[in-house]
């Protein structure tokens, strides 16, 4: 015999349905609080305060919009990539007389061009455009 | 008729309080079984620690300060300034350490001791739960001094998260409140460590503490087959139990206080993000995960990983569910015992690789440089003093 629907079993199932919704509701907005606000404002040009002073073969790492940039300044250009490992995240450093970035953490070995030539990293370093304008150097995260 | 008398009257009056004392009484007076000896103290040596890390956490919380500008500088404001902060930071720091191995072994103790067999499953559960919590104690808690070595262990320990298919990138971010180690992931775990976890640990523990006492401590007779021995065989839970624990207290204690002073931790470098110092490891608990993650390559190797990684914990957590032999004796249960010790033996294979690995290190007066893998190289040194060769 088929169970007929009653008005308790009714008012129960609305009251479970409007404490689900409320504790969604509740619950939704703390969440979103957890998520980290954006930080870092609109992608515009970064100055390398030093990079008039590098000699060709050195490099420097700055901060840009809260991304580490490792600049290298070659014979008569610069070039500019993330200094994330790809690997675990640890900062690479320049080796000027090898022409490549290694990773003191794994041993990850990037070529001049950012590309993988050994170790543990699974993706070549992003590239980021760098522009002269004027004798000052800058760096764009676009 | 004394104060003690009058506060007696006034709760009695009010309280029912005979039920309580007799609650009490019966808890205290509880008889354990015959076979409850030294081995059976790990479970308090665990509590006592959590206790001790509590104070000692909520003093150092007195002039601490999360922000990258102040962490480092309030630790050395403790250590160098504040009467016996260097004491209370030391316990604490090593108190970590100590309660990761009292933990381990409690649980290796139950193990190998069948005891979280029926009726005990959930209380196995709750421990593995406090095990991981413990943990986690442990890796938030490592990046509070803000130092280069906790900085960087960091970055690598939250870059982890990255290597998780679709969602790596979104997790990653939430660790850390943005895209790398910033005060927003020091905020984060300053968080986590001392509101969060201290309040999930106390949570998790009254549960197994309760089970505990509710199910009392395990016999070695196999399930379905205890037997009831009359409770004047059992060993009195006060005052003889009582009594190793104490001993065991103040053993702990000494030690506590002797590694404080004869190995103390370094405050360290401040945290410099635009620097990472040569072969970060992370802390000797985490050294056979970190070394197992090397093994995995190519483009999912790192999820495969953590997968890796993670698998011990889930079969520890289900185990009492896959191991459904009805023996507790560790001689008639020749395959678990088997399994828990190459468990041990890999754990302690891996940290020691972990540890060994990218250091050079003299072995009966030949140097070898063990390479990332932990595969040792031997190295001869050429007439330059400053020139290593590496024999493969």
């Amino acid at each position: 015999m088929e169970k007929q629907p009653t008005r308790r079993g009714f008012l129960d199932w609305l009251i479970g349905l409007c404490s689900a919704a409320a504790g969604a509701a509740l619950t939704v907005p703390g969440l979103l609080y957890l998520w980290p606000a954006a930080r870092g404002g609109a992608s515009e040009d970064v100055e390398v305060p030093n990079a008039p002073t590098l000699a060709p073969g050195q490099s420097a790492i700055l901060q840009v919009r809260g991304k580490a940039v490792i600049v290298v300044r070659e014979q008569t250009s610069f070039t500019a990539y993330s200094a994330v490992c790809t690997h675990l995240g640890c900062l690479v450093k320049w080796d000027g007389s090898r022409k490549e970035f290694l990773c003191p953490c794994h041993a990850a070995v990037f070529d001049k061009n950012g590309a993988v030539v050994s170790g543990p990293a699974p993706a070549p370093l992003p590239p980021y455009k760098v522009k002269e304008v004027g004798g000052k150097v800058y760096v764009s995260l676009s | 008729m004394g104060l003690s008398r009058h506060v007696r009257k006034f709760v009695d009056s009010r309280f029912d309080t005979e039920t309580a004392e007799s609650f009490i009484n019966k808890q205290v007076h509880k008889r354990l079984p015959p076979h409850t000896g030294w081995l059976h103290v790990f479970g308090s040596l665990s509590l006592l620690l959590f206790v001790s890390q509590t104070i000692t956490g909520i003093l150092l919380l007195i002039y601490y300060r999360p922000t990258p500008e102040a962490a480092h500088k309030s630790i050395q404001y403790i250590t160098a300034e504040v009467n016996f902060g260097w004491l209370y930071r030391q316990v604490h720091a090593w108190g970590a350490s100590v309660m990761i191995i009292a933990v381990v072994l409690h649980m290796t103790r139950t193990y190998f001791f069948g005891a979280y067999k029926k009726p005990r499953e959930l209380t196995w559960v709750t421990g593995v739960l406090i095990f991981i919590v413990t943990i986690t104690f442990g890796f938030t808690g490592y990046l509070l001094p803000w130092n280069q070595i906790a900085f960087w262990a960091t970055t690598v320990g939250t870059e982890s998260a990255n290597k998780v298919p679709v969602i790596g990138e979104w997790l990653r971010y939430f660790l850390r409140g943005g895209d790398a180690v910033t005060g927003e992931t020091l905020s984060r775990f300053f968080v986590v460590h001392v509101i969060i976890l201290p309040w999930v640990l106390t949570g998790l523990l009254t549960v197994h503490l309760f089970l505990m006492r509710a199910t009392n401590l395990a016999t070695l007779e196999a399930v379905g087959e205890e037997k009831f021995a009359p409770p004047e065989c059992g060993i009195p839970f006060f005052p003889v139990h009582v009594a190793k624990e104490g001993v065991v207290a103040v053993f702990l204690l000494a030690v506590l206080v002797t590694l404080s002073v004869v190995a103390p931790w370094e405050i360290g470098e401040p945290a410099d993000p635009l620097a990472t110092p040569a072969h970060i490891k992370p802390e000797w608990y985490f050294l056979p995960s970190y070394q197992l993650l090397k093994y995995f390559e190519g483009p999912y190797g790192a999820f495969v990983g953590i997968l890796a990684c993670s698998l011990p914990f889930v079969l520890l957590l289900f185990w009492p569910f896959l191991d459904r032999g009805k023996h507790r004796h560790p001689k008639k249960r020749p395959i678990a015992v088997g399994v828990g010790l190459l468990a041990v033996l890999a754990a302690l294979f891996l940290g020691v690789l972990g540890h060994l690995s990218e250091t050079d290190r003299t072995i009966f007066g030949r140097t070898y440089h063990f390479d990332l893998l932990g595969r040792p190289h031997q190295v001869t040194t050429s007439s330059d003093p400053s020139q290593l060769n590496h024999v493969d």
